[in-house]
């Protein structure tokens, strides 16, 4: 199986890349303005995090947009690339009232296949600035913790989900478990 | 599956041996990651290959003299430059942080081009490691900090780069080290402008003697706790020196004296450290001590961050 990371410039792109082979996957680190016509034989993308105001400077998030129209298979956004997903789709991101950096829990409300196999409370690790205000169209809100209340989404139709927190750190509890079940997606979708 | 050592180690010395032609020196602090990229190097090049280690001024205690031992068990070709005088020189009357590490950097490269002119050799190989380039940033990455061996690199460097650790985090090249036999393997992390990003202000021999004195204190308390079980060796541990003076009594004299600011972390990689949970007695221990064998130092604090939103280092 092959998944992408896109490169939005984050501290932890190249952790995410480092979870992903070390489950096994074909993985590689591309920058975030790649034509879409190179992801072709791609089973899945994670759109990084990365040092972007979304909101800001959407221009530095490069190809992000035309990724999230065109590629057909499963997309898990992270942080900035959640926030991303977010105000591409419809809805709003804008910077948080209270910023989340370091130790946090979120808390599950709805089930869903990324959280599967996890307690419904838990810790991770966050480093935002800005927020997802209002989730876009067709998504759910899946998770929240006690200062941002959209943690984690997802499509109810298509395989896009986006978290807040961030799953390919060390410190964030189940984290390469949130991969593996990503993965998973991405297996019965090809 | 997890990291596989003994193919890293295959596909980087066939990397190394393809990318020299001809002579490599090789930067070695004799820490985790530098040996051993010089191991590799060393077993890919034999005696076209030079390590050469810079004693700054800024190292540990006693470490000069533990990196030559080091070096020599390895049986890795080398030379011991002191260069003390002249990394003090230049950072007189410099206090930013990000000022210190790049006249650092430029200081490192000047003396490696220098070995490297009368040596013969026209790569150099260093120990970089993830975190040295994701921290620096670059294009969309912002800058966390200036890595001495990546964003303290001159542009017009003549030499050409050879960084087989590159895609490596340091647990990562721990296992490497174990596979080779590499002494150093579990060796804390310690920055490569050294002592100069733990005092917090200008770089002065006196600071230096200060931070190096109470950081070895620190060490040892540490170390004892970890072998009696009373606390896990944290990932990191050392005494960083503030610039903030405050008032203390010694003998019923007033003191203004200065401060230290204790640092212990758990962490795998780097990126994410918590602080570690350092039992009160252990921590009044190396309060005791530093406030009474390091001359002019009457206060002691401990550094409760996390990474993130604090870095593991103050600088």
């Amino acid at each position: 199986m092959r998944v992408y990371v896109v490169d939005n410039g984050g501290q932890w792109t190249h952790r995410e890349w480092r979870v992903l082979k070390y489950l096994g996957v074909d993985t590689k680190i591309v920058p975030n303005d790649s034509p879409v016509s190179d992801l072709k034989e791609v089973d899945g993308l994670v759109l990084s995090g990365g040092a972007p105001r979304v909101g800001i400077d959407p221009e530095k998030m490069g190809k992000n947009g035309e990724y999230l129209d065109a590629f057909r298979g499963p997309i898990l956004g992270i942080c900035a690339g959640h926030q991303f997903m977010a105000t591409h789709l419809g809805g709003a991101a804008a910077p948080a009232k209270v910023p989340e950096f370091g130790k946090s829990v979120v808390k599950v409300h709805e089930p869903d296949v990324l959280f599967e196999g996890l307690p419904d409370r838990f810790e991770v690790w966050e480093s935002h600035n800005d927020e997802v205000t209002k989730i876009p169209p067709g998504f759910t809100a899946l998770a929240s913790s006690p200062n941002c209340s959209v943690q984690a989404m997802r499509h109810r139709d298509r395989p896009l989900f986006g978290l807040q927190f961030h799953p390919e750190v060390e410190h964030t509890q189940f984290g390469s478990d949130i991969f593996r079940n990503f993965l998973k997606v991405c297996e019965n979708s090809t | 599956m997890t990291f596989d050592a003994k193919a890293l180690i295959v596909e980087q010395v066939e990397g190394i041996r393809k990318s020299v032609a001809g002579k490599a020196i090789i930067a070695c602090s004799g820490g985790v990651d530098s040996t051993t990229a010089a191991v590799l190097a060393s077993h890919a090049l034999g005696d076209r290959l030079l390590a050469v280690y810079v004693d700054t001024g800024l190292m540990r205690k006693d470490e000069t003299e533990d990196v030559a031992r080091t070096l020599k068990e390895l049986k890795v070709n080398h030379r011991i430059l002191r260069a003390a005088d002249e990394f003090f020189a230049a950072l007189r009357g410099i206090s930013d942080p990000e000022k210190k590490r790049v006249i650092i950097g430029n200081k490192f490269i000047e003396l490696f081009e220098r070995e490297a002119k009368t040596f013969g050799a026209d790569s150099l190989v260093q120990g970089t490691i993830a975190p040295d380039w994701i921290e620096s940033g670059g294009q969309l990455r912002d800058r966390i900090k200036t890595h001495h061996n990546v964003a303290g690199l001159p542009a017009n460097m003549k030499l050409k780069l050879v960084e087989p650790l590159r895609d490596l985090y340091k647990d990562e090249v721990r296992t490497v080290a174990r596979t080779l036999g590499v002494r150093v393997a579990e060796r804390q992390p310690f920055p490569g402008p050294g002592l100069a990003v733990r005092i917090v202000g200008e770089v002065t021999p006196e600071k230096t003697v200060l931070v190096r004195e109470a950081s070895a204190i620190v060490e040892h308390e540490i170390e004892v706790a970890a072998k009696d079980k009373r606390v896990p060796l944290p990932w990191q541990y050392f005494a960083v020196l503030l610039p903030v003076q405050t008032v203390g009594v010694h003998g019923d004299l007033r003191v203004y004296g200065q401060t230290i600011a204790v640092r212990a972390v758990d962490s795998i990689d780097g990126m994410t450290a918590t602080y570690s949970k350092i039992p009160h007695d252990v921590l009044d221990r190396i309060s005791i001590r530093i406030t009474n064998e390091v001359p002019g130092i009457n206060r002691v604090v401990y550094d409760v961050s996390n990474k993130p939103p604090a870095t593991i280092e103050w600088e």
